[in-house]
């Protein structure tokens, strides 16, 4: 499709740092968006959640930019600006008018090359705070808010990069000092460890003036820790039942699946969307809207560098015993397995998804995002249409192979149900 | 030549940005439309707003029109519930019905090539709904878990908490969109069928369209697919009385909490009054951006949260001002006072400096609001709403900038109260009773999950 086949320009500067540059002028807005190849699979046990707590250290200024400043500059120019850590990656974005690019240019290139020297103890101390405050908001005081640690943790052998949360857990969130801080910005936060993507509204040879003006001399003197590729198993099956602070009992189910890009990545997202897309989808409509015997029911593919996860998550109606979804589940599966899907269901899943790469193309801030994601995993921006073509290949064939490759395997179950008894436990203790 | 980088970079030219025109028109059965015509991308945002929330709701029928918006979709026309749901996914099309306060919203987005089918699948939702027993059942039954689910969200039970007590039992604005269990289980079919033929209709509702169509080639369509929905005669009017607020402390006591859920505030004036523009600017400075004062001081300055913002809510016939924001239990106090501060301390007025910053910010972030589809048309859901002035967006930017220091204290004088505020904590009340008890001249009161007093 022409309409998602974008032109685009990718260089290096001298320090290794990786730029692309796509133009779109509809609207006068510009976006930066830069990733750098480090997220919480960065880390080691014992020491989770740097990754994520370095994300926030990076807002609180750099050399030439005072503590709130960098948020202020921005928000003055009438822009927006975030910056989320995963496993695989740490992010930083903003979309500002697009005579302010030059602001926003000085701003990410000052914390890539100058953040050490504003570095403070008060600035650690406080964001430590907050982040201990992101996790109990997020994660301890949401209902059913822990069962992803606890899956994860189960799924992934003891030591796996992705075993443990993004967000870290509150000892060792509480336990950094500056020299961890200075040690994780001297090992990751290189220039030839990040891509800078531009979109929007700009002149191209002035814009990339003034990237080598601002990010030109920014040294590269060092070096990455790579991460080691471990292949993760599970021999047997999990079973996990805690409880927690709800109504509603839920089962969660989680397989190890495949891994961003990889062969059944993208038969496995459109199995997700048959199982519990829309009110027909299999599971949907089995469980919530014929039998009701779920409040809800979900299932995706999570894929990550190194691997991938399918996971089924389904709430029961009250009085409803778990052992009966997850009975019911499994049978969906197993007639997946041995029918395959009906034209319909997947001419129905295939349309959506090609709708869905129209609509993603609104926002210029979500489309630079994108072609970083595509450069990262694929080493080519301009895959919008490689990556629709994922989907349009899956035939019935494939899906049917695919459940037989993976869900014949061993299974991570984590039971959460309500707490019993008058004496409520604290949801730490889950 | 030698990179200063201790100056901060200036922006280039000023930008130019036209605003797209907006296209009024009124169908043969009197529905009005609001066009915008927008062909970057082939896909067409449509938004029906019906005059038709919660506020209609009887006392002993509250969550009718919630209940409404989730069964009227169940089939309609020639199709089942689940043939319509496969019939709008084979076209890739987002259909959606939901509900507020003050409106019955039906959302569609879709792509050009298939907006006419899509078209014509919402008007038999909205002209021919089944409004079966057995989906009315299963709906009604849905709701009633959801409302069990509800008590486990410290979030929404502050929300619920606030909007019952900051608007007083005799206000229709006091209840929840979703309702009670009892008032749900006390719904029936024959009332959502009445509450259709009460409420749906042309000249109680109007249509947002921004995309990829010409305004012949819509109005047609509109034409063609809407003939057989005829206008009536007006829903009646209601009245909305409002108590003043006195400040006090309501304690919902929800065990094994390690936050608490704050939100603080006081009723406020309508968005149709005057004032709306100098208290934008008050509340940018004040708890509306990240760089507001309040959570440059609760966050960045004092730890106690991952963020805290202040908000007026503006209801079509009523208004709210307020702060949210969720601690660690033991800093609830803590928190409490410091957001009092703030109140007291930005009614002594705003400094230049900071006038000047949420006037930059809100002139030079106007363009960004019109990126997408869904922003488009959501901009003109608030004008339609609100009975703005049809120059409102070309006269936005002059609006902003004309607004003098004197009125922005003036406004922080007249619209932040903090003795007329009312302190809503959801969290351990095992832990909070002591820290509660150190906040002076104001009053606890405990209550249940829906914000009344426990005897």
């Amino acid at each position: 499709m022409d309409l998602l086949n974008i032109e685009y320009e990718k260089y290096n500067l001298k320090n290794g740092l990786e730029v692309v540059l796509f133009r779109d002028s509809s609207l006068p807005l510009v976006a930066s968006n830069i990733w750098y190849k480090v997220g919480s699979a960065n880390e080691r046990k014992g020491k989770t959640g740097i990754a994520h707590l370095f994300e926030h250290m990076m807002f609180q200024g750099s050399k030439n930019v005072p503590k709130e400043m960098h948020f202020k500059y921005i928000q003055e120019a009438g822009g927006s600006l975030n910056g989320s850590t995963s496993f695989d990656r740490t992010n930083y974005y903003e979309k500002v008018p697009s005579n302010f690019l030059e602001l926003i240019l000085w701003l990410e290139s000052d914390r890539m090359g100058y953040f050490i020297p504003a570095l403070t103890q008060e600035k650690l101390d406080n964001q430590i705070s907050v982040v201990r405050n992101e996790r109990l908001e997020r994660y301890d005081n949401q209902p059913y808010g822990l069962a992803w640690e606890l899956i994860i943790s189960n799924l992934y052998q003891n030591g796996h990069p992705y075993s443990w949360p993004t967000i870290g857990f509150l000892q060792d969130i509480t336990s950094y000092t500056i020299e961890d801080v200075t040690e994780f910005f001297k090992t990751y936060y290189s220039p030839s460890n990040a891509c800078l993507v531009i979109a929007g509204d700009f002149d191209n040879s002035k814009t990339k003036e003034l990237i080598e003006k601002y990010f030109g001399n920014i040294s590269t003197d060092k070096k990455v820790n790579h991460l080691k590729n471990y292949r993760p198993y599970l021999n047997e099956n999990v079973f996990l039942s805690r409880e927690d602070n709800v109504q509603l009992e839920r089962i969660y189910l989680t397989w190890h699946s495949e891994k961003a890009y990889g062969e059944y990545d993208a038969a496995l997202d459109i199995l997700s969307d048959i199982l519990s897309g829309s009110k027909s989808s299999r599971l949907y409509k089995n469980l919530v809207f014929e039998k009701e015997v779920a409040q809800d029911v979900t299932a995706y593919q999570f894929s990550g560098k190194l691997s991938g996860f399918f996971t089924i998550i389904a709430t029961a109606k009250p009085g409803v015993k778990l052992d009966l979804l997850k009975e019911e589940i499994l049978k969906e599966l197993n007639k997946l397995k041995s029918d395959g899907v009906t034209e319909k269901e997947l001419i129905k899943s295939k349309n959506g998804i090609k709708s869905s790469f129209i609509y993603s193309m609104q926002n210029i801030d979500s489309l630079a995002d994108q072609i970083n994601s595509y450069n990262f995993f694929l080493n080519e921006p301009n895959s919008f249409n490689f990556d629709l073509k994922r989907f349009e290949e899956v035939e019935n064939d494939k899906l049917k192979s695919t459940v037989e490759k993976y869900f014949s395997k061993p299974f991570v179950e984590l039971q959460i149900i309500p707490q019993s008894g008058d004496e409520i436990k604290k949801a730490n203790n889950l | 030549m030698m990179l200063d980088r201790e100056t901060k970079p200036l922006p280039s030219d000023e930008i130019k940005f036209s605003l797209p025109e907006i296209e009024k028109f009124k169908l043969e059965n009197e529905l009005e439309v609001f066009f915008i015509n927008k062909s970057k991308l082939p896909i067409i945002q449509l938004n029906l707003i019906v005059n038709a929330g919660s506020v209609f709701d009887a006392n002993d029928k509250k969550g009718l029109s919630n209940l409404y918006s989730m069964t009227v979709d169940e089939g309609a026309g020639n199709y089942s519930s689940l043939e319509l749901s496969d019939e709008f996914e084979t076209l890739g099309t987002h259909f959606n019905v939901s509900s507020s306060e003050d409106h019955i919203y039906f959302s569609l987005q879709s792509l050009k090539e298939n907006f006419e089918r899509s078209l014509e699948l919402l008007s038999m939702v909205i002209i021919s709904p089944h409004l079966e027993e057995k989906d009315f059942l299963r709906e009604q039954r849905k709701i009633i878990t959801r409302l069990l689910q509800q008590q486990d969200e410290p979030d929404e039970i502050a929300d619920l908490v606030f909007e019952y007590n900051v608007f007083g039992k005799s206000n229709p604005y006091a209840f929840p969109v979703i309702g009670y269990e009892d008032s749900v289980e006390n719904i029936s079919l024959e009332d959502i069928k009445k509450f259709h033929s009460s409420f749906i209709f042309p000249n109680n509702s109007a249509l947002i369209v921004v995309g990829d169509i010409t305004k012949d080639e819509l109005q047609k369509s509109l034409n063609n697919y809407f003939k057989g929905w005829k206008s009536k005669t007006a829903v009646t009017e209601i009245s909305f009385p409002q108590i003043p607020n006195k400040k006090n402390i309501f304690l919902v006591d929800k065990k094994g909490s390690v936050q608490s859920e704050i939100r603080i505030g006081h009723i406020s004036t309508k968005r149709k009054d005057n004032d709306y523009f100098p208290k934008l600017i008050l509340n940018t400075i004040l708890g509306g951006q990240f760089t507001s004062r309040i959570n440059l001081n609760l966050r960045e300055k004092k730890g106690y949260t991952y963020g805290a913002h202040s908000r007026f809510n503006y209801l079509k016939d009523c208004a709210n001002f307020y702060i949210t924001t969720s601690v660690a239990s033991e800093n609830t106090a803590n928190a409490v006072k410091e957001i009092f501060n703030e109140l007291n301390e930005i009614r002594n007025g705003v400094t230049p400096d900071e006038l000047e910053f949420a006037k930059s910010s809100l002139i030079r972030k106007f363009p960004s609001n019109f990126e997408t589809y869904k922003q488009i048309a959501s901009n003109l859901i608030g004008t339609v709403i609100h009975s703005l002035p049809e120059d409102y967006f070309n006269t936005y930017i002059e609006n902003v900038s004309k607004i003098t220091i004197e009125e922005v204290n003036s406004a922080a004088e007249k619209y932040i109260l903090p003795n007329e505020s009312i302190i809503v904590i959801v969290g351990s009340k095992e832990i909070l009773n002591e820290q509660l008890s150190e906040i002076e001249n104001v009053a606890v009161t405990e209550v249940d999950f829906r914000g009344d007093k426990v005897s």
